[in-house]
């Protein structure tokens, strides 16, 4: 299979101005200025698939949006090489953007006064599709998304579905082979929210096309995604199948103990280093959380190794949830493979 | 060519949204009409205390302003570009421009014009042929084509010079108030610069040449001969400002930093 997306040593620094305090510092920055360097992106690589449907997640503010617009071509980057469908996203714009789509959750691509489907025609023409590729193909697309009824209605007077969906309709009038999904289901209530998912599974499977999620909802990326890729301050943290993530992580358990004497976190994590366990520090100084694999011979492995070697007070056994995972997974800083 | 198939399904798409809003359209076109009389009212007091002004009449003012106001009409309906920094790079909506496949500086010129302003060249016109009429010009067959030539110049220095100032934008999103201060330097160019000392006159010749969308071209028509190398001048310079114009903003494009950030 080719790669619809390559990306490597992808690199994005934004500099910025950092302004001194007071109004002697004001003057001074008249003269000098002092600069910081902040780096969005730092140094990734990946490649996706043709026909793969991939989430990429991330707290804010750990690069998503910024290398999402660079696979797009909005920005350019500082350094690194990206071939998105055989093309240079940012050297050949024009060109590029006729063979993605893209629906960014916070930003309309549709006229605010106008019609829907008034806005549809003109992208209809600013894509260049032709009457029957248009016909037979959009048809379709409003059936799925079940957005009808709302084509005469101006885009001001939808509700943030009935928009959300039409969106997602205008983002596909040219059928692209690729799809970029920026939030697409932030703020939406959970009726909404399956027909998306289901639409989107089905242009997948009928069109092979490759969908690339950003989401903080990880029940989306949960129902739609096999792989996911997981950024940490501008940096790839894991890339891999999701099912391995949940094996690791998510069915893990917890445990939880609370000592008589004091522990550090290198102490415990030297203790269980053979296992694979995020330590986190409790509500006092003396409980630690343990997260681990929900597997027999770890959890007393754990229970084990710890107990001998600490005098323990209590100790409790929990079952964590994704969301929790995912959370710890970034206390942590970086996944480590098992 | 497909962008003016593009160009025409926009304009379509914006009568349909402005004839929605009858009364908005009759009152921008009411207010462009009313703004235009106070400027004519402003020549009609100066001469009403002299003749004369470094060598040029009543009559002639009133054709370099009706003159004037066709490019600048055609520049106002087409490059509302003023509060480009504001709207599409604080805001974001740049990123969306940039998803679609046709220039991005063409986009927003569909997105934000205003063909009410169009309105003015029609004042321009009438004001012209007042005032050609008063000071007996003749009209020979080739002079529409090179009013239209003059005119095609002379909105190209304006448009050149605003798109110009806009690419700022993609640098440095703070606000400035250098679009307000072009309006009103851009309103020189619609008196004989010679009225000017030498500086101002250079700087409207050559750095911002506004003297070519008013004086320089109309004095063609006025059969001045002493300017007609400069009324020549015109399309030539309005190319030139206009592609250097383009190519800043192509590069500003690549420096986009998007929203956000």
């Amino acid at each position: 299979m080719q790669n619809i997306i390559d990306v490597q040593g992808l690199k994005k620094e934004f500099k910025s101005f950092s302004s001194r305090s007071g109004l002697k510092g004001a003057f001074r920055d008249l003269f000098t200025r002092n600069y910081t360097i902040k780096t969005a992106v730092d140094d990734i690589s990946f490649t996706i698939k043709k026909g793969e449907m991939v989430g990429y997640i991330g707290e804010n503010g750990a690069g998503k949006s910024t290398s999402i617009k660079m696979l797009t071509g909005i920005l350019t980057p500082t350094d690194g090489k990206i071939v998105v469908n055989g093309m240079n996203p940012h050297k050949e714009r024009e060109k590029f953007v006729k063979t993605i789509g893209v629906v960014f959750g916070q930003r309309s691509q549709l006229w605010w006064d106008i019609a829907v489907q008034e806005s549809f025609r003109l992208l209809k023409k600013i894509y260049n599709v032709p009457d029957q590729q248009y016909e037979e193909h959009m048809k379709d697309v409003i059936e799925t998304l079940d957005i009808g009824p709302l084509l005469d209605k101006p885009v001001r007077k939808l509700s943030l579905g009935q928009r959300m969906r039409c969106e997602l309709a205008a983002a596909l009038i040219h059928n692209p082979p690729l799809l970029f999904l920026d939030e697409p289901t932030i703020g939406l209530d959970v009726l909404v929210k399956l027909k998306i998912r289901e639409f989107l599974k089905r242009i997948n499977e009928k069109y092979g096309t490759t969908i690339l999620l950003t989401t903080h909802d990880l029940s989306d990326i949960e129902a739609l995604c096999e792989r996911v890729v997981m950024l940490d301050e501008g940096k790839i943290i894991y890339d891999g199948p999701l099912k391995e993530l949940r094996e690791n992580w998510a069915e893990g358990k917890q445990i939880q103990f609370q000592f008589s004497e004091e522990a550090t976190l290198e102490e415990l994590q030297h203790l269980t280093q053979e296992h694979l366990v995020v330590w986190e520090k409790g509500e006092s100084d003396l409980v630690w959380v343990a997260s681990v694999e929900a597997e027999e011979t770890v959890i007393s492995g754990v229970i084990g190794k710890v107990t001998a070697a600490k005098k323990i007070a209590d100790l409790k056994i929990l079952e964590i949830s994704t969301e929790e995972i995912i959370r710890n997974i970034y206390v942590e800083g970086a996944v480590r493979h098992g | 060519m497909e962008y003016i198939s593009i160009f025409f399904q926009y304009v379509g798409q914006y009568l349909k949204t402005r004839l929605t809003y009858r009364a908005d359209m009759i009152v921008e076109i009411f207010s462009d009409l009313l703004f235009q009389a106070v400027n004519l009212v402003f020549i009609l007091v100066v001469f009403g205390h002299t003749n004369l002004l470094a060598g040029w009449s009543k009559d002639e003012m009133i054709f370099i302003y009706g003159f004037f106001l066709v490019p600048f009409s055609i520049f106002a309906s087409f490059f509302n570009i003023w509060d480009f920094t504001d709207r599409y790079i604080v805001k974001g909506e740049m990123d969306r421009i940039l998803t679609r496949p046709v220039h991005s500086l063409f986009q927003i010129v569909l997105e934000r014009m205003e063909l009410e302003s169009l309105f003015g060249v029609v004042t321009g016109l009438v004001v012209m042929f007042y005032a050609g009429d008063k000071l007996g010009l003749e009209i020979s067959w080739y002079d529409p084509f090179i009013f239209i030539l003059l005119v095609i110049g002379g909105a190209l220095v304006y448009a050149g010079i605003f798109i110009a100032l806009a690419t700022i934008g993609f640098w440095s999103d703070s606000r400035t108030d250098i679009m307000p201060m072009m309006y009103n330097i851009g309103n020189y160019g619609r008196y004989p610069v010679d009225i000017y000392n030498k500086v101002i006159k250079y700087v409207l010749t050559w750095i911002l040449p506004f003297a070519f969308v008013g004086v320089y071209p109309s004095s063609y028509f006025l059969k001045r001969e002493e300017w007609y190398t400069y009324a020549f001048l015109t399309p030539v310079v309005g190319l030139v400002f206009f592609l250097i114009a383009v190519t800043l903003w192509n590069v500003g494009v690549t420096k986009y930093r998007g929203a956000g950030n």
